[in-house]
């Protein structure tokens, strides 16, 4: 009494209820392929677009960092210590328009972007070199 | 299926029970493939190699079901064992931001993820005392579902996979607190949306694409409202 009477329906579904269960099973099947895929491509796709492997993973963290505090002088530091305290506990350089509802103001950071700002940054710095020797005389 | 003690008629005295033990069997032996790709599905990387594993289990499944035995509706397995890798996933996101928000590996996948789809886990990222996202209620919302919410979906999966009635319920009461997550989350981004989406390389839209898979409660609640709960035993 308590089995679906329904020939060829699945055990629990009903007639009312059979289209629709069909299309959920469908559907449930689709989240799950999609959610495997995700899932394995996230973190190399992510790898590829932030640099690696020409940049290391130690580098794309210092890259980040830079970009997310707006502070060229920023890295990571690898490892960790274990029970020190927040990576950007007191920094005060992160631009961002203050209010009820902040606006961040970094720049966006398109397909291997990090690559680009870095070198741009090392011959910023290479060229800022001889200009500080001449200063200092 | 529903597992009462049935009387034994003379003549057909063991029939019963072989079927069931077969049933047993075989329903044991498909979770084993099932479970295992799974586990393997849940860690987000080795989803690839876990998906074969499931499909060989749900293919023993339906074998057995089309000899005869009686073993476990394909959308009940379908449903129990994705509640079971959405828990995962999230679990697994949000574990990495509560408590490993300083590795290597989380400063790099989990920024980056968040520089690209949603910001919260990029603006000021590990600047908060708790280390992690810094994202206005972000933190909350993690210790909310992290420890209780997906914890309760996963014990309700386990249960439902087992087909006892108090798994049915409880994935039912734990999927409508799924709605509410979702409703609350996505507001929450929505107030926030200049701090979650600003300048972030797919927003949005990324942002959607990326998540809508994580939906199971909205298609397991008709489902779990129209079944026909005498399946599920007491």
């Amino acid at each position: 009494m308590s089995r679906s009477s329904n020939q060829g329906l699945p055990l629990g579904t009903t007639a009312p209820y059979a289209r629709m269960h069909k299309w959920l099973q469908r559907g449930l099947f689709v989240c799950l392929t999609a959610l495997v895929f995700e899932g394995a491509f996230t973190m190399p796709l992510l790898a590829i677009w932030y640099g690696w492997p020409t940049l290391s993973f130690l580098e794309i963290c210092s890259e980040l960092q830079k970009v997310r505090f707006s502070d060229d002088s920023r890295e990571c530091i690898y490892p960790y210590p274990l029970f020190g305290p927040a990576e950007g506990a007191g920094q005060k350089t992160a631009q961002d328009v203050w209010g009820i509802q902040p606006v961040p103001k970094w720049r966006r950071i398109g397909f291997r972007d990090l690559i680009e700002i870095r070198n741009e940054r090392l011959a910023r710095q290479a060229q800022a070199d001889p200009a500080r020797r001449f200063s200092a005389r | 299926m529903t597992t009462s003690a049935v009387g034994r008629s003379p003549s057909g005295s063991h029939s019963y029970d072989e079927h069931h033990e077969k049933s047993r069997q075989a329903q044991r032996r498909a979770d084993l493939w099932l479970l295992s790709g799974t586990i393997l599905m849940g860690t987000l990387v080795l989803g690839l190699v876990g998906f074969p594993l499931f499909l060989r289990g749900l293919a023993l499944q339906v074998k057995a079901q089309r000899a005869g035995l009686t073993v476990r509706p394909v959308i009940v397995t379908l449903l129990g064992y994705l509640v079971v890798i959405d828990s995962a996933l999230n679990s697994f996101g949000w574990a990495l931001d509560m408590v490993a928000h300083h590795t290597l590996i989380d400063r790099v996948v989990l920024t980056a993820w968040g520089n690209m789809f949603d910001a919260g886990y990029f603006w000021h990222y590990n600047e908060l005392w708790l280390g992690g996202a810094s994202a206005p209620g972000e933190k909350a919302w993690e210790i909310a579902l992290l420890p209780i919410v997906f914890c309760m979906r996963l014990a309700a999966a386990i249960g439902f996979l087992q087909m006892k009635r108090w798994g049915q319920q409880w994935l039912i009461v734990t999927c409508w607190f799924g709605v509410v997550i979702w409703v609350g989350y996505v507001a929450n981004m929505t107030i926030y949306a200049d701090v979650r989406y600003a300048n972030v390389v797919f927003p949005v839209v990324g942002w959607w694409l990326y998540n809508i898979f994580y939906i199971t409660p909205f298609l397991a609640i008709p489902y779990l409202h129209t079944v026909n709960r005498e399946i599920f035993a007491d």
